[in-house]
């Protein structure tokens, strides 16, 4: 890669770091893209004409440029140590500088070492070796350091066969850490054996703020192995912590805030399909964009609850709105974009709808299989209907 | 980040964007369109991936890459520069089943090529140019959602990034990808969108999960690509759940031509091998897939494929798996086998051909073939936590001598394999130095 077109005013930016001046030296100096997934570069400055023509003439070779111009990562102590390779990257040539752009960005927050060293050139007026260490800054992280936001399910009183915990994180974070930064305490702050699954997989969103916990699913499903030798991974009526140690790491690599501690009691268990028919409808009023509200008689799963709702009008049309859910998601608020029209308005409740504990509308979470021949019909969604008033 | 400079030979660049331009063309009208924003990649040496997950090749040198996130199957057309033959790499003492490391600590080496620290890289598959024997990785740096994916070229032992944006490029979009946000029981859906990738005859063979009913999907899609694209979905009776199961994903598949018919075989989960003729994957069909071996239960395939014994010259399938020694069944009885009973109880196996299965002593986390007599494996070091080696493994019994301790290796020990007459190089280096 070689280009003769100027470019120095990317390393003459305010701000830059600067490696100390010495005179009749090269300098080096970072650039910094303004750009926000800029690549930022490295460029070794002030080499002189004589320095540039030796350079341009022997550049034709990439290996060469990569010898003389070198660029590391700095921060890492490695058993291979000295046999590692350099950054990958190519190099640009201009009027008096030769400038380093990596192949991949950066990253903020790893130590790079820069070392030019022009003297393998073998050429009269050969400067001697400059080197800088430097750190893209993490000029873009939040000065609020990361916190859990929430926990659903938000309630403090959860039944004894609860399914899943969400851990929703206020910034989005990295993979790896909630094995051991995420337990379940007894009573005593004890932690408590087999009671959490550890999936091989950590069961992010796509927007990495969001963690799925689930209990041991073989422990909540009766009469299987685990279930059988160790019971449930709750007790009723004891009390339980789950705490989300400080030492998750958010996208920034930086630790939590502080520890999270979630308190809550454990109720009956919920052995039930998710009852439709019993929930409250509070239908809005004709005209009007007032929400629509469900309130339901346990608390349902804070996710799912987003998607698996829908209100359709009486030709089948899905109304476009905004959904809120509350109440330690007893209750679903559903706002139209507009206005509410006289009518019948059906609601459709999808087949995936869970509450807390993985019971559906079509059955129990832990329902014997194929018991009832009928179950083989697999009921694609249940309906409500409601006019505005 | 998309490059901007200058570029040395702007005419030739110019030409290759086109080139790559007009490819894409080609593969986006109708419904196969990837006009969203999600279509668009990384830029840079990323060039249009958003994610970098199973490899292939193809021919005239096209290089197939999953992109999960992207919701596409990408297809380089790979020149001359990116393809660098590897003659002179030293692989082993063949004789001796002693291979060599090509690149020792290839996850802290991968890590310091593409700026960063070993604990942020992800190897998700490799592939292997027979031709010249080159090796490529696709790899993504970071763990979150600022992922970046590339592709790495072996080259004498050194790596070196493939720089995608200057590769003349064509991709098709993936129908029907799983919702970000659906979950399996344990995972995102999406994890298993495209599972694997294979070229035969002028179509790629799409496995992985879509958001349909029936999940379990295969794509037959032709390259180039155009407008076209068929669809099926699969159900197989699993024997060691007792039952038939239409959403878990065929996770590795190969192609195989065997008495004049072409074969899908695909291993899922756990750990059924399954034929379906191609014949029967037509656009829209529910295919059901015949299970002819059981290799045993509680198992995850990681690679399959095919390969010609140097000790017997005959075929054999190869499965590598993660809890246990990889698969070996004869390519020959892959065809007449007959299909498992369905319908039964549980049977937890091996079952079928898997009662004539082979086990080897393979311990890869990628396997790959990389010319006649050696085969190539990434795998972790036993004797550290963090360090995953790229090494060369001799066919056929894919033994590697030096890892273990036995009486053979002391220095007045038995000698039944005659080991010590094929000894001379280790002499050289370790006695006498390189003469």
């Amino acid at each position: 890669m070689w280009a003769a077109s100027g470019r120095s005013e990317v390393v003459r930016r305010k701000g830059d770091v600067v490696s100390k001046p010495a005179a009749r030296q090269p300098t080096l100096r970072i650039g910094s893209d303004p750009s926000p997934h800029g690549s930022g570069s490295v460029s070794a400055c002030g080499l002189g004409p004589d320095l540039v023509a030796v350079l341009a003439s022997c550049a034709q070779s990439d290996d060469l440029l990569k010898s003389i111009f070198r660029v590391t990562v700095a921060s890492v102590p490695s058993p291979e140590g000295d046999s590692l390779p350099d950054v990958s990257g190519r190099y640009l040539l201009s009027d008096d500088e030769l400038q380093f752009i990596p192949h991949l960005p950066f990253e903020r927050g790893v130590k790079y070492r820069a070392s030019f060293d022009p003297r393998p050139l073998g050429a009269p007026l050969m400067a001697d070796s400059s080197m800088l260490e430097f750190v893209i800054p993490a000029g873009r992280n939040p000065s609020a350091l990361t916190e859990v936001a929430h926990i659903f399910p938000s309630g403090d009183l959860l039944p004894e066969n609860l399914l899943r915990f969400y851990v929703w994180f206020s910034n989005s974070m990295q993979r790896g850490r909630a094995l051991e930064e995420i337990s379940l305490l007894d009573s005593e702050g004890q932690p408590v054996a087999d009671a959490l699954y550890r999936p091989p997989v950590e069961l992010w969103d796509r927007t990495m703020r969001h963690l799925t916990v689930l209990l041991d699913p073989g422990r909540l499903k009766r009469r299987v192995g685990p279930n059988a030798q160790l019971g449930p991974p709750l007790r009723v009526g004891q009390k339980y912590t789950l705490e989300i140690g400080a030492g998750m790491t958010d996208v920034y690599g930086r630790p939590l805030r502080a520890p999270f501690r979630k308190h809550f009691v454990v109720g009956d268990p919920v052995r039930e399909h998710i009852s439709v028919r019993s929930w409250n409808i509070a239908p809005p009023v004709t005209g009007s964009r007032q929400g629509l509200v469900l309130m339901f008689t346990s608390p349902l799963d804070w996710a799912l609850l987003f998607h698996t709702i829908t209100v359709e009008s009486a030709d089948g049309s899905v109304i476009d709105g905004r959904v809120v859910v509350d109440q330690c998601e007893m209750r679903w608020g559903f706002t139209p974009t507009s206005p509410w029209i006289a009518g019948i308005y059906h609601i459709r409740v999808g087949s995936s709808l869970e509450d807390v504990c993985g019971n559906t509308i079509t059955g129990a979470f832990d329902r014997p299989l194929r018991k009832d021949i009928h179950l083989l019909t697999e009921i694609n969604s249940s309906s409500l209907t409601f006019q505005p008033t | 980040m998309r490059d901007k400079s200058v570029p040395s030979d702007p005419s030739r660049r110019d030409v290759l964007r086109f080139a790559a331009a007009s490819a894409v063309g080609l593969a986006l009208p109708g419904r196969l369109s990837a006009t969203s924003d999600a279509a668009v990649g990384h830029g840079g040496v990323s060039g249009p991936l958003q994610s970098a997950g199973v490899l292939a090749l193809g021919p005239n040198n096209v290089l197939f890459v999953g992109d999960i996130t992207g919701a596409a199957v990408h297809a380089f057309a790979l020149q001359e520069r990116d393809l660098t033959p590897q003659t002179g790499v030293e692989l082993g003492n063949f004789h001796n089943f002693e291979g060599r490391d090509l690149v020792r600590g290839l996850d802290q080496k991968l890590a310091a090529l593409l700026g960063t620290t070993y604990d942020k890289v992800v190897v998700s598959d490799m592939v292997v140019h027979q031709p010249s024997q080159q090796i490529f990785i696709s790899v993504e740096r970071g763990r979150g959602t600022d992922s970046l994916p590339a592709i790495v070229k072996v080259n004498h032992g050194r790596l070196e990034i493939l720089e995608l944006d200057r590769i003349p490029h064509s991709q098709v979009s993936i129908p029907n990808e799983p919702d970000s946000k659906a979950m399996l029981e344990f995972e995102p859906q999406q994890v298993y969108a495209i599972t694997d990738v294979k070229y035969y005859k002028g179509e790629l063979f799409v496995t992985g999960i879509t958001n349909q009913r029936f999940a379990s999907t295969v794509h037959r899609i032709p390259y180039p690509f155009n407008s076209s694209m068929a669809t099926c979905t699969v159900e197989i009776w699993h024997p060691v759940h007792g039952q038939f199961e239409t959403r878990a994903p065929i996770i590795r598949h190969v192609i195989r031509e065997l008495n004049g018919e072409p074969y899908l075989f695909g291993v899922y989960g756990c750990t059924p091998i399954v034929r379906i003729p191609l014949s029967a994957l037509k656009d829209g069909a529910h295919v059901h897939g015949d299970v002819i071996a059981e290799i045993g239960y509680g198992a995850n395939p990681l690679d399959m494929l095919t390969f010609t014994s140097p000790a017997d010259s005959k075929d054999y399938l190869l499965v590598t798996i993660d809890t246990r020694s990889a698969s070996q069944i004869a390519v020959s009885e892959l065809a007449s086998a007959p299909a498992e009973p369905t319908g039964g109880g549980i049977n937890f196996g091996p079952s079928g051909l898997g009662r004539t299965q082979r086990a080897l002593p393979i311990k890869a986390e990628h396997f790959a073939i990389l010319n006649p007599n050696w085969a190539v494996l990434i795998w972790r070091h036993p004797r550290t936590t963090y360090r995953l080696d790229l090494s060369t493994l001799a066919m056929p019994y894919f033994f590697e001598r030096k890892d273990g301790m036995s009486e053979m290796n002391w220095p007045n020990g038995p000698d039944p394999f005659h080991y010590q007459d094929q000894r001379k190089e280790i002499d050289y280096v370790g006695r006498l130095g390189p003469v």
